[in-house]
């Protein structure tokens, strides 16, 4: 069923130009009141904050290294190791803790009050560990033990140890200095895909129910006959967005107070450009599945039918969540590219490197062609069921135009 | 005035308005009948808009009505619905923006509104906590809000009690007093109380339109005889009479050939009069011989 078309053309020259507005004030008014709204707010804000504070907190906890030695000779190497345990992973510290005996040490290690044991073998030390073994102590041990014992051979046999090892320095260097910090930018992606799953989803959600909730209660017969139907939806649409783009920036202004009273404020260099791509994406992202959700909600006549009508914006969110979590690297290039999915996956990948700027622009490029195409199809798709009620109307009758005159 | 012109609107193969051509006047109140399924709520659906036709137009003053137009339209849909969930005066203030009215001017209408129906109590209350008398009284009111320039109700009335229909017939009196109002009812004796202008329709068609004086006039002239005491019967015998009923001493009759002066002549010099006056055709009958 459509409306009169003139009353959509003719829209900027008949006063209902600024109508959307008011729509959109009734749909943020309304939700900002709502408790369940509130909680979810709150339970995500929550769930951020507690996330970094967490795992910022286990970062730092048991950095402290517990080694059991037994002899003098094993304390000494701990207490040199500790500096290239540091130098390794900031942070980090070993502790020599002296027992009588090998036995003594093992049972240290078993009983957890020490995290590794360095004892005598045969063939010079051993790193004894519970179920494993930590690998910076390990690592930090095992060189100071052979330059220790190498120095004592050297000295032993006459050798000139630095003649001995003369270009055998290798440094590190990264093309990609950004790449580092894997642990965080792996989290920061996390979160990025964590949000924009429930936030989008959310408010998707939302704006389907609303449409509903209006066929349903058939107030719509009284807005269709002040309203055109197009300003009902750029109001639903503008009212959504605004809120979740709201929601998301309250989240992410969050993450970095948190990020930075947990001390890392270093960190949110790291991170911090792609957040500012993150909101970006995401508000273009949103609004190319506004109007999937409300042509989603139009479609199903009561609010038991919303389940299967909201099915392809839920595969839409829920597709890209899954490959975030699970896709390997050639994969995520490539959809990140995608429209819509990219506005998940995109941030993701700049959180965890660097991203050529092209990939980037196709991106937004590909997802703002898709957004202006969905609302479109969408709207029309709106007005057409809209004033539709009895059965829940299937996609194919929505997206076909004369289906609307009948 | 708002008007139809071969206002069409079919579902395929059936059409369910047919051409219609209607009238609505301003400052008159014209009442829109016909059985279920005549038509009624689709043509309403389309004067506002909110349905396409499938052929014809509808013009108000004169002019093809545009949603500028529509917008200050008043409208109360057969299947009510209000925001179950809005307080009442905050849902009376959106759909008077939504017509166009500022947010004081809207606020200042509907407490007005709210208190002719004595819901001046009820103005921060959710909607659905609300009685269905209520409801629909809500309802009335968003469609008087934005001090209306038609109205278009379809059974405005029907559900109410009748202390509940006087004071919206009041109400509409006094707002729609020089405004088009249309409104459907199935109430034929609130029709014929309220209506200036009466549509009768039926399967899609209009079958009778007009002022109601001149429709209930239509046909034969009818007169109510009743004498003192006597008889009536010897009035069968009257030539240029159809006697359509007879009771004890009250006649109904409907002149044929003789007229009114000659009627009352005659009744006078053969029996006591207590009363000869012109019968109205009840509304029921004009809608039964319409619909025939």
């Amino acid at each position: 069923m459509t409306t009169d078309s003139s009353a959509a053309e003719t829209n900027s020259t008949d006063g209902t130009g600024g109508l959307w507005r008011i729509v959109a004030e009734r749909e943020i008014s309304t939700r900002v009141r709502d408790k369940t709204f509130i909680i979810s707010t709150l339970v995500l804000l929550v769930s951020v904050v507690a996330t970094i504070v967490i795992t910022g907190w286990m970062s730092d906890r048991d950095h402290d290294r517990q080694v059991a030695v037994v002899d003098p000779a094993g304390r000494a190497i701990v207490e040199k190791a500790t500096d290239l345990a540091a130098s390794i992973d900031e942070g980090t510290s070993l502790t020599a803790r002296t027992v009588e005996n090998v036995k003594a040490a093992e049972k240290m290690v078993s009983s957890g009050k020490a995290d590794a044991a360095l004892v005598p073998s045969d063939g010079g030390y051993q790193v004894v560990g519970d179920d494993e073994i930590d690998e910076v102590t390990s690592q930090a041990l095992s060189a100071t033990v052979a330059s220790a014992v190498l120095n004592q051979n050297a000295r032993a046999m006459d050798v000139d140890l630095e003649r001995l090892q003369a270009g055998t320095a290798v440094d590190e260097r990264l093309l990609d200095p950004a790449a580092k910090d894997a642990g965080l930018r792996k989290l920061a992606a996390f979160l990025f895909v964590l949000v924009f799953y429930v936030t989008a989803l959310g408010f998707g959600m939302t704006i389907a129910q609303s449409v509903t909730q209006e066929k349903e209660s058939r107030v719509v017969e009284i807005l269709a006959a002040a309203v055109p139907i197009r300003a009902l939806l750029w109001g639903k649409i503008a009212g959504n967005t605004v809120l979740a783009v709201a929601q998301v920036l309250l989240t992410v202004a969050a993450g970095a107070i948190a990020m930075v009273a947990t001390g890392r404020g270093d960190d949110l260099r790291i991170v911090g450009p792609a957040m500012g791509w993150y909101v970006i994406f995401f508000v273009l992202g949103f609004v190319a599945l506004a109007s999937l959700w409300s042509v989603a909600g139009s479609l199903a006549s009561r609010q038991q039918d919303l389940q299967s009508t909201t099915m392809p914006g839920q595969i839409l969110l829920f597709a890209p969540y899954i490959l975030a979590v699970t896709a390997g690297e050639g994969v995520k290039t490539v959809v990140s590219m995608l429209p819509v999915v990219s506005t998940m996956m995109m941030p993701v990948r700049m959180a965890e490197g660097a991203v050529p700027a092209w990939q980037v622009a196709v991106a937004i490029l590909t997802t703002v062609v898709a957004a202006v195409l969905m609302v479109r199809v969408g709207a029309a798709a709106y007005e057409r069921t809209l004033l539709r009620t009895g059965d829940r109307i299937r996609y194919r009758e929505a997206l076909t135009p004369r289906v609307g005159t009948s | 005035m708002l008007e139809t012109h071969a206002l069409t609107r079919s579902y395929g193969d059936t059409v369910v308005v047919d051409h219609i051509d209607m009238q609505v006047r301003p400052g008159r109140i014209t009442g829109f009948v016909g059985a279920n399924g005549a038509g009624k709520t689709t043509t309403m659906r389309m004067l506002m808009g909110v349905l396409a036709p499938s052929s014809g137009s509808v013009l108000w003053n004169g002019e093809p009505v545009g949603a500028a137009d529509r917008r200050r339209f008043g409208y109360m849909p057969e299947e009510r619905g209000l925001y179950p969930r809005m307080k009442v005066l905050e849902q009376l203030i959106y759909f008077g923006r939504l017509h166009g009215v500022s947010t004081s001017d809207a606020r200042e209408r509907a407490t007005k509104l709210l208190h002719h129906f004595g819901l001046a109590e009820r103005t921060d209350d959710l909607l659905d906590t609300l009685s269905l008398g209520n409801q629909q009284r809500v309802q009335i009111a968003a469609a008087l809000v934005h001090r209306p320039t038609a109205l278009v109700l379809d059974e405005p009335f029907s559900g109410l009690d009748p202390l509940a229909v006087d004071s919206m017939v009041d109400l509409l009196r006094d707002e729609a007093a020089d405004l088009p109002l249309l409104f459907s009812s199935h109430q034929l004796e609130l029709v014929e109380r309220l209506c200036d202008d009466l549509v009768i329709l039926a399967e899609g068609r209009v079958v009778a339109a007009g002022p109601v004086d001149e429709l209930s006039r239509r046909g034969a002239e009818r007169y109510r005889v009743e004498l003192d005491g006597e008889d009536a019967a010897w009035l069968r015998d009257v030539r240029g009479v159809n006697v359509v009923d007879v009771d004890g001493s009250v006649a109904l009759l409907d002149l044929d050939g003789l007229d009114a002066a000659d009627l009352a002549r005659t009744i006078v010099e053969r029996s006591p009069v207590i009363e000869l006056s012109r019968a109205r055709q009840p509304l029921s009958d004009i809608f039964r011989e319409a619909i025939r």
